[in-house]
């Protein structure tokens, strides 16, 4: 018989961030590129584990970085 | 009379086959806007060529400047009302950082 499955939730070493950075700037692109995927999307919170604040923050920094052709939008394979 | 000079952060993308050393003097010739109208220029720092994540205009690359300046709001507009109207401009951000 199979176990049942009791998944207990990992807690993440959290904000990644809380160590130093305050504000998240859209021109650190190398801080920002650990929060996309490898296709270019936003990383999901309960993947990155920062605050719900610094969530928004993130996401903001990255869109503005995409317009600044900084990050891309999309990027197919890698 | 004035409105209270506010902390700007602006990005200009730039053409890429401009000359290197053409774009501090023409930089500084936009940034006259600001400084007509009592603002200052801080700190203009530009990145140099880059390659851009994404074609603009056909452009594989560009040429990064960011400039930090305290001015009026309305100068600021102007700004990049004219930054817009260059046809070697490809692109341009202005942001207040410390909003939020």
């Amino acid at each position: 018989m199979a176990k049942p499955p009791i998944r207990k939730p990992k807690k993440k070493t959290n904000p990644l961030l809380a160590a130093k950075i305050g504000y998240i700037d859209y021109k650190d692109t190398t801080l920002l590129r650990k929060f996309i995927s490898d296709r270019g999307k936003i990383r999901a919170r309960r993947v990155t584990g920062v605050s719900s604040q610094q969530q928004r923050q993130i996401a903001k920094a990255i869109k503005n970085a995409r317009e600044m052709a900084l990050l891309p939008y999309t990027s197919t394979a890698r | 009379m004035s409105t209270p000079l506010r902390h700007y952060e602006v990005m200009v993308i730039l053409d890429p086959n401009l000359e290197e050393r053409t774009i501090a003097p023409s930089l500084d010739a936009f940034l006259s806007v600001v400084k007509k109208d009592g603002g200052t220029v801080e700190k203009v720092d530009i990145w140099g060529k880059r390659r851009l994540a994404y074609e603009i205009d056909k452009h594989g690359e560009g040429i990064y400047a960011v400039i930090d300046l305290q001015a009026e709001p309305s100068a600021v507009l102007e700004l990049d009302r004219q930054l817009n109207l260059n046809e070697s401009v490809l692109r341009t951000k202005v942001l207040r950082p410390e909003e939020r």
